[in-house]
């Protein structure tokens, strides 16, 4: 029962953690054009699993964000909406992956300090 | 591929008519194209159940329809606590005006007869009332800012220096001092109350003079019931003064006052059963004896609204004080 609410508890919590970073990994892959399959599993082969039913969706409101730009073209002999980093979407990319590092680095130091401390307790 | 056209009808289905086959084509494309990765892994055609569980994985169509539209609230997570709050707050005074109007109706109506059960029934669809007119103030503001006017911002406009002064800790153990200023007060209060009998201006004033005068007179009821408020507040007096003396009696404390309130309640019971609180004087016209019948009732009122809100505030201590001990915290119990 315990173990079941922590599971819970743990899928919630990465649930809120991967979100804002599943936006960053999505802007930072559409430096490249792709449509919603491709760009599935190309996130996908970079071990970044997206559900369909999130992405999909999810691309449409980063649009309406003006972060990406889209459009309809026929490829294979099919007409696939495909998406690309707009110029506003660039600028937001940089500031958010200079936030992501500054976060990224800090977290690594507060782990790194209370390693620190654990081993000079343990001598 | 009638399964995916099914898919997207039901999909289609949540879908405002603006966006609905700009997002049907995409979604379309999308799934064929994990149905077509799918065969290209299997090296073969799909069949209906191989269909069916990539539509399955997909979604239900309300909840990917749902994830295509715009967030929303009716009300959001800024405003949540204030409404919460708001309703909170503003209880008790639904409570409180719900009261007034009914008393005042039922004394416009000749103060005959009161059905208080009717009146407790249809208080629910009062609160409901007032529940839904809230929650949609609430709702129009969260749907009209942004869109007619700009976004408020809690987080600005306000001042530190404006908060509330610091209030005295809950559950912190009162001082010798203030044990002892308070066993003076109630016990300067039982002179003042034992005194009432022989000097009646104490409680009345310059209004004595007029008693006399009045066509109507107590019943021996309020006797009864002056003796044990006595009785009462005597009982109160011993409490708080071993209180004081005796270290260690805190945690006896709120279990004696339990009592007292008990005690209190059973008095005011004994007074919603007399029901006749004023008896005629000597020369009482038909107009007076109409009067005397709507004061009696007025009065019954009264102690049944006084034992409901004692009641109520009993159960509210019992649960504060089961509540403190289950957290550990210390509880704090008012005496009625």
């Amino acid at each position: 029962m315990e173990s079941t609410i922590q599971n819970e508890l743990f899928d919630s919590l990465r649930l809120e953690l991967r979100r804002g970073c599943l936006i960053l990994a999505v802007l930072a892959q559409l430096r490249v054009e792709h449509y919603g399959y491709t760009l599935r599993k190309a996130l996908a082969d970079e071990g970044l699993a997206i559900e369909e039913s999130t992405l999909y969706p999810l691309l449409r409101r980063l649009e309406t964000q003006g972060l990406l730009t889209s459009e309809w073209r026929e490829e294979e002999k099919r007409n696939k909406r495909f998406y690309r980093l707009s110029a506003a979407g660039a600028v937001i990319l940089e500031q958010l992956l200079a936030e992501w590092n500054g976060i990224n680095d800090s977290l690594h130091k507060i782990l790194e300090d209370k390693e620190e401390k654990q081993e000079k307790k343990e001598r | 591929m009638d399964l995916l056209e099914r898919y997207l009808q039901a999909v289609g289905e949540y879908l405002p008519a603006r966006t609905k086959a700009d997002t049907l084509a995409e979604l379309r494309e999308n799934l064929l194209a994990e149905m077509e990765g799918r065969e290209e892994e299997l090296g073969r055609s799909l069949t209906q159940g191989e269909a069916a569980d990539v539509l399955e994985k997909h979604g239900r169509p309300v909840l990917v329809a749902a994830r295509y539209l715009p967030q929303q609230y009716l009300i959001g997570p800024a405003w949540f606590p204030i409404y919460w709050f708001t309703l909170k707050r503003s209880f008790p005074f639904v409570v409180l005006a719900y009261v007034v109007t009914q008393v005042v109706a039922w004394l416009f109506q000749g103060g005959k007869g009161m059905d208080v059960g009717a009146a407790i029934g249809h208080f629910p669809s009062v609160a409901l009332t007032f529940w839904g007119v809230v929650t949609l103030g609430f709702a129009c503001f969260e749907y009209a800012q942004g869109r007619y006017f700009h976004q408020v911002n809690l987080s600005k406009g306000w001042n530190p220096n404006d908060l509330p002064k610091l209030e005295p800790a809950k559950g912190k153990r009162p001082s010798l001092a203030g044990g002892v200023a308070d066993v003076i007060v109630s016990s300067v209060g039982m002179v003042w109350l034992l005194a009432i009998p022989y000097k009646p201006y104490l409680i009345l004033g310059p209004l004595v003079g007029h008693l006399r005068e009045m066509p109507f007179g107590l019943t021996p009821e309020w006797h009864i019931f002056y003796w044990q408020i006595i009785s009462l507040l005597a009982v109160q007096l011993v409490l708080k003064t071993v209180m004081v003396f005796l270290h260690g009696a805190e945690q006896w404390r709120k279990g004696f006052d339990m009592v007292v309130q008990v005690i209190g309640i059973l008095i005011i019971a004994v007074m919603v059963q007399a029901r006749t609180y004023m008896v005629p004087g000597t020369s009482v016209g038909a107009m007076s004896m109409k009067d005397l019948t709507t004061l009696n009732a007025a009065i019954n009122l009264g102690f049944k609204v006084v034992l409901v809100i004692s009641v109520v505030k009993l159960l509210w201590d019992v649960w504060k004080m089961i509540l403190s001990s289950r957290t550990g915290h210390k509880g704090c119990v008012t005496v009625f």
